[in-house]
């Protein structure tokens, strides 16, 4: 078995692009990580490729740019942990020596596709039926409402704090100003109680990670764990929430593999889409307990200079949400803020960090896919 | 994901072929119906033979949690609310404001139904679907639909 190692990571602006071949915002992320990684193309020996809504052969056609032909390579669709599913699979094979270098893409390009939200897959049987991912999270919203307590203020705070971090994030998508919570509250109703600054936007990107194994490189970052869970039944059994239990097996299988505990973790990135996930997120990573999840950006506990950061790239809310892209987004981020070079976004303890990516969607199931990784330096 | 500006007048894509929309409502191509079937007042799935497991979803080749076989099943009407919203962004060819609800169905599965009045309902609130409307379950709650069965 080797030790994998996170040897480099790149990412393209995030934004809206149409204009834009998909294959040019591959290609900038793709570019930085070999560069960061002080690697020859060469030296990739195989290729994982996140991305949900492609298009078909997208990965072939960036290939054809970077001159790394014939290697293995392949593309995963796991909704929004598209690019953490690619990056655990990298992972898997550098760890089993399948292969010695890997290189990880996420890629999608929203505005070519949807000129607002996400129209509801219509093969779902939610989909179907108009249920749009914010209503989802917004079902999920309101049992924390109804059950827990929780204020509508407490899940602006997270839309407040995100959108604040994201102001020094030079990629980020909205990066103009930050709103209040009052602000965040009165911006036009989405889904009952997520209001339009609770949603992420849609967006296009890319971005991408070198895995390797231990090359004695100081600055290479060591890969303490990654988990892959798909999704189980979430059906009238289920006392949780929707998603709550997906990351909750992931993360409990990540914290075993590195023998960490939640309290442990300097830095996260994780899957903010909307407010509420931010905050059932958490409460399934252990950052919090159950119901106590809504206190954490409030009480500046997640804040960029709090106990335990919590997306200070700004997170999807300000980053955007390219499906495929966020997970190696999310890896990129922890990756600068490990190495202490996130610039105006670094926190002040950064040895150990953790990235969750949960993607969902498909009716009856706590989720498609969650990957949570930890990573931490030498 | 929200909703972004509408992208500004363009000359984008005019003149060569243009990406898929997924969707009927949006001009992709219709697919096969996966919504649960609501008939002579009651849900129609498929219960397991062995653990009872109800699922609203038909042609499933075993239980999902004991694999044992399934059999066709009739699911009551009426139940519990485990959630509720009301979504204020068109969708498909649902126009807002429209009410949407997880009702957990007495001794039966766990369906999203649409709410005839839209609003968000206390949790546990009692709801009946009482039909269909454009194929999607319909439901209202339970004291206004007293007398219906």
């Amino acid at each position: 078995m080797n030790q994998p190692m996170l040897w480099g990571v790149g990412t393209s602006d995030y934004g809206l692009f149409p204009e834009r071949r998909v294959e040019s915002l591959a290609w900038a992320a793709v570019s930085e990580a070999v560069r960061d990684a002080g690697i020859s193309p060469a030296e990739i020996d195989a290729i994982v490729v996140g991305s949900v809504f492609g298009p078909p052969g997208v990965a072939t056609r960036v290939q054809r740019g970077i001159g790394i032909p014939g290697v293995p390579m392949w593309t995963v669709e796991n909704a929004c942990a598209s690019g953490t599913s690619a990056y655990h699979e990298a992972v898997e094979a550098v760890r089993l020596g399948r292969f010695g270098c890997v290189l990880v893409l996420g890629v999608d390009q929203m505005s070519t596709l949807f000129s607002g939200a996400i129209v509801p897959e219509a093969t779902d049987p939610e989909g179907a039926s108009s249920l749009p991912l914010p209503g989802l999270y917004a079902l999920q919203a309101q049992r924390y409402l109804g059950e827990f307590g929780v204020t509508p203020e407490q899940l602006a705070a997270v839309a407040v704090k995100n959108k604040r971090n994201g102001l020094d994030n030079p990629r980020a998508q909205l990066r103009n100003k930050a709103p209040d919570i009052e602000e965040v509250l009165a911006s036009r109703m989405i889904a009952e109680p997520l209001t339009f600054l609770q949603c992420c936007p849609t967006s296009d990107g890319a971005g991408a990670a070198i895995i390797g194994p231990d090359r004695g490189n100081r600055d290479d970052l060591r890969i303490e764990a990654s988990a892959m869970v798909s999704g189980a039944l979430w059906d009238h059994r289920s006392d949780d929430v929707w998603g709550f239990a997906s990351v909750a097996r992931a993360a409990e299988k990540a914290y075993a593999q590195s023998g960490r505990t939640p309290a442990e973790m300097d830095v996260l990135e994780v899957h903010d889409a909307f407010t509420i996930g931010e905050i059932m997120t958490l409460e399934a990573l252990g950052i919090a307990p159950r119901g106590k999840g809504a206190e954490l950006a409030p009480s500046g506990h997640t804040a960029r200079d709090g106990a335990q950061p919590v997306n200070p790239s700004g997170g999807l809310l300000s980053r955007g949400h390219p499906l495929g892209a966020t997970g190696t987004a999310q890896i990129a981020e922890i990756a600068w803020q490990l190495r202490g070079r996130a610039g105006a976004r670094q926190v002040s303890r950064h040895r150990v960090g953790m990235v969750e990516t949960m993607g969902g969607g498909a009716a009856g199931m706590d989720g498609n896919a969650c990957v949570v990784t930890i990573l931490s330096t030498q | 994901m929200a909703e972004s500006e509408a992208p500004t007048e363009s000359t984008l894509g005019v003149g060569r072929p243009t990406k898929r929309r997924p969707g009927s409502a949006v001009g992709g191509l219709a697919v096969a119906d996966p919504r649960p079937v609501f008939e002579d007042g009651s849900v129609l799935g498929v219960r397991c033979t062995a653990c009872r497991y109800p699922a609203a979803q038909q042609g499933i080749p075993w239980c999902p949690v004991c694999y044992q076989p399934v059999e066709p099943a009739r699911f009551s009407p009426a139940g519990a609310a485990w959630s509720s919203t009301v979504v204020a962004i068109p969708v498909g060819e649902r126009r807002p404001p429209f009410g949407i609800a997880y009702l957990d169905l007495d001794d039966g599965p766990r369906v999203m139904v649409h709410l005839a009045e839209p609003a968000v309902l206390p949790l546990g609130a009692r709801l009946r679907i009482t039909g269909t409307d454009r194929g999607d379950l319909l439901a209202s709650p339970e004291e206004s639909t007293e007398g219906q069965s």
